[in-house]
């Protein structure tokens, strides 16, 4: 009877899915109801984790919760703790969501909403969660070792190498394109820049009171520097108000730009206690805090979803980057859909903290679940607004036009109706003196969860405030990302250069912190640098390359996941994690070859900068441009040259893997697992 | 009506203890109670404690795109 009941309830559940998946599919014409988005995913989450998480538990890596985890075998309160599967959930989603799965949708939706929709639920159902949930058994198999050391245990010296290298770079590219989604989020808008700035001091304050008055007692100064951080939310708008301070805090992107490459300087050498450790509590509360309010905040407004399921900008011509669906919107949505960074923490600090192999599923899958679904609630919040404005605040101007006027009268002519009034007063209502070619997504997801938060609480008299908390939480936890990022760069390089000359690789000597920290700095400011002055917006560059990156860390992943797959005999299900390997191949190589190669001066970045070269030696360019644009082409030709880069280590890895699946399948050699042996859990059943 | 109260009772001190465990307020306290298991180390304190665990935790990759 149970079990009659159970059928009948995932029945109803697979069929409610399906139904509004199907809705928001063939839905055309009138604007469609963002409860159907909730509906879709909520249902396909609900099934894939209900039938496809459960079948790889059970087939594909029989998982055994009488075997001793790390955590048990080497508790010591530090690294190794065995934890509630509840409280490593969260801390598990707390390190994966970060900035990606915001941006990544809101500017994928310029293909309209239903690319970005689809991929993110399929993407995660059956890459993304799969990557993580497996890279996370793996890891607990193997005493927590990080994706690098597998890699290089598992496949080969050279492929440890080739991730170890992979994470390096894709931590540069990260670095520079989150950087600039804050600069393009802050420039010309005291307000926020005031905002922002303010965190800083509010670290500090929370660091010393933390490292000296009451160790460790996290939560109190938390709930003391979010009190804090809100109030200079609001106290943001008397300095907007003020001429004199209005000035000092009116940056332009270069300026933004410095200001920002010193930060993560001064992050990564100071300290940690000092301003990273406590700007990363404040970023979890105020993250955990208003993703659960943007959730609530759809469910409560239900907000219709103004933009079409598809837009013209299929064919490839978007103004927010160029280039088809295929492969572009699969590169520009990474992370809520598959993300390679993740492979990073599931091969961190979660394996070394979980209570039972079983809890790896409910973790690493579930988890992605949640991140995915954030992604949705982005994208919905992006595609609620009117199409003109969405593509008013996201598109360069080189392509739309400076002004109010121009840019609606372009925009118009897409066939997507705006008028000059509406963003002069939309600008208005937020507190902000414009909001057009803001590329980097922030400020549209901005206006987007200000309409809906406003709509809820305060109405229009509170959509600045809103606006500036959204900018705020969006900024303050890109900022975490990017200092932590930086610093964990630092110790990257430390470790790499005390190879070559040990001084190098000793952590705490002085010359070599700043040497390294100048380095990683230097790197990822040149790349922001690069797309602040980029005339296309800097996005149109770099976000591609960041997904490219992101996605090939994932192929890493699933190549290292495969190859041990394999060795433990599971040839029958590898296309659990073969098919979403080659999936993330395909794209990446194909997206690289565009982005290379494309004769399409938008796409390519080599016919780009030969087409601008070309205008040099035809005397097209002003004598005042001429050292601009060879630096343009210059960067244009970096940018290629990275992407030839990216897209060879993949190759070299998959040749790699490749030799050593034919070895093992052909029976040549015996395939030899790096497992950590059986040790049955001292545990009782249900702890 | 009694042992209802006292189930809501439970479940706030568990979501509680459940909110310190990931803020890591309770880090300290865990390791502690780890360390009088493991005999014969004299333990960090509060300070050293939360200094060392910050230069561990931000010195791998833990904060995600």
């Amino acid at each position: 009877m149970k079990r009659l009941l159970q059928i009948l309830i995932w029945t109803a559940v697979a069929a409610l899915g399906a139904v509004a998946l199907g809705t928001i599919a063939f839905h055309r014409g009138e604007p469609i109801n963002a409860t159907w988005f909730v509906l879709a995913a909520v249902c396909f989450y609900l099934v894939a984790y209900r039938v496809y998480s459960a079948f790889i538990a059970a087939k594909l890596l029989a998982l055994d919760n009488t075997r001793a985890t790390p955590a048990e075998r080497r508790d010591d309160g530090r690294d190794f703790v065995p934890t509630n599967k509840w409280v490593l959930f969260g801390h598990h989603f707390a390190a994966i969501a970060g900035p990606g799965p915001l941006v990544g949708p809101t500017l994928a939706a310029q293909f309209g909403y239903l690319p970005g929709t689809l991929w993110l639920i399929a993407g995660a159902a059956f890459a993304g969660c799969v990557q993580d949930f497996v890279i996370l058994f793996c890891s607990i198999r193997r005493d927590g070792k990080t994706l690098g050391e597998m890699a290089r245990d598992e496949v080969s010296k050279r492929g440890g190498l080739i991730a170890q290298l992979a994470v390096l770079t894709i931590m540069i590219i990260l670095l520079a394109v989150v950087a600039l989604v804050v600069v393009n989020a802050l420039k010309s808008s005291p307000w926020a820049t005031f905002t922002l700035a303010m965190t800083i001091p509010i670290a500090l304050l929370l660091g010393v009171y933390l490292r000296y008055f009451r160790p460790g007692r996290v939560l109190e100064a938390s709930f003391i520097g979010v009190a804090l951080v809100l109030f200079v939310v609001v106290a943001g708008q008397w300095v907007a108000d003020s001429p004199y301070l209005a000035k000092v805090f009116t940056l332009g992107g270069v300026t933004l730009a410095f200001a920002i490459i010193a930060y993560g300087f001064a992050a990564s050498a100071l300290p940690v206690w000092l301003l990273l450790a406590p700007r990363d509590y404040l970023s979890a509360f105020i993250k955990a805090g208003a993703i659960f309010s943007l959730a609530a905040g759809i469910l409560l407004v239900r907000p219709q979803v103004l933009m079409p399921p598809l837009t013209r900008f299929v064919d490839g011509s978007g103004p927010v980057f160029a280039g088809k669906i295929f492969p572009f919107c699969f590169i520009t949505i990474a992370c809520g859909a598959i993300s390679g960074f993740h492979s990073l923490i599931s091969s961190g600090t979660t394996p070394k903290m979980i209570q039972r192999e079983g809890h790896a599923r409910f973790i690493g899958y579930g988890a992605m679940l949640l991140e995915s679904f954030v992604g949705v609630m982005a994208m919905v919040a992006a595609c609620a607004m009117t199409p003109g404005v969405y593509f008013a605040i996201n598109s360069p101007a080189s392509i739309v036009g400076a002004t109010p006027e121009a840019a609606a009268a372009t925009i118009s002519s897409w066939g997507y109706p705006l008028s000059a009034g509406t963003m002069t007063g939309l600008a208005h209502a937020v507190g902000e003196q414009t909001l057009l070619n803001r590329a980097g997504g922030a400020p549209s997801l901005a206006v987007g969860m200000a309409q809906i938060f406003s709509s809820t609480i305060g109405g229009e008299r509170l959509l600045s405030i809103w606006y500036h908390f959204a900018i705020m939480f969006e900024a303050l936890f890109i900022l975490t990302v990017l200092d932590a990022g930086t610093r964990v760069g630092r110790f990257m390089i430390q470790e790499l250069g005390g190879r070559v000359w040990k001084p190098m690789g000793r952590m705490n000597w002085m010359p070599g912190i700043l040497l390294s920290s100048a380095l990683i700095v230097g790197a990822w400011g040149y790349f922001l640098y690069q797309g602040v002055v980029d005339p296309l917006g800097g996005i149109n560059s770099l976000w591609p390359l960041f997904g490219i990156s992101n996605q090939l860390l994932a192929a890493v992943a699933l190549v290292v996941a495969t190859t041990i797959l394999l060795k433990m005999g599971r040839l029958k299900w590898i296309w659990v994690t073969l098919l979403p390997m080659a999936w993330l191949v395909v794209i990446t190589m194909t997206a690289s070859y565009q982005k290379i190669f494309s004769a399409n001066v938008r796409i390519g970045f080599l016919s780009q900068a030969n087409s601008l070269a070309a205008q040099i030696a035809a005397g097209k360019i002003a004598a005042a441009k001429i050292a601009d644009t060879q630096r343009n082409i210059f960067n244009l030709r970096l940018d290629a040259a990275v992407t030839a880069v990216l897209a060879a280590m993949i190759l070299v890895l998959l040749v790699e893997a490749l030799a050593q699946w034919y070895a093992i399948l052909s029976r040549d050699k015996e395939p030899v697992l790096q497992e950590t042996p059986y040790v049955a859990t001292q545990w009782a059943e249900g702890d | 009506m009694k042992a209802l109260w006292l189930q809501l009772e439970e479940a706030m001190r568990n979501f509680w203890r459940g909110v310190r465990q990931w803020s890591g307020d309770s880090a300290y306290e865990t390791y502690l109670t780890c360390a009088q298991r493991q005999l014969g180390q004299k333990p960090m304190s509060a300070t050293e404690f939360y200094v060392e665990q910050l230069n561990r935790k931000y010195s791998r990759p833990n904060r995600c795109c």
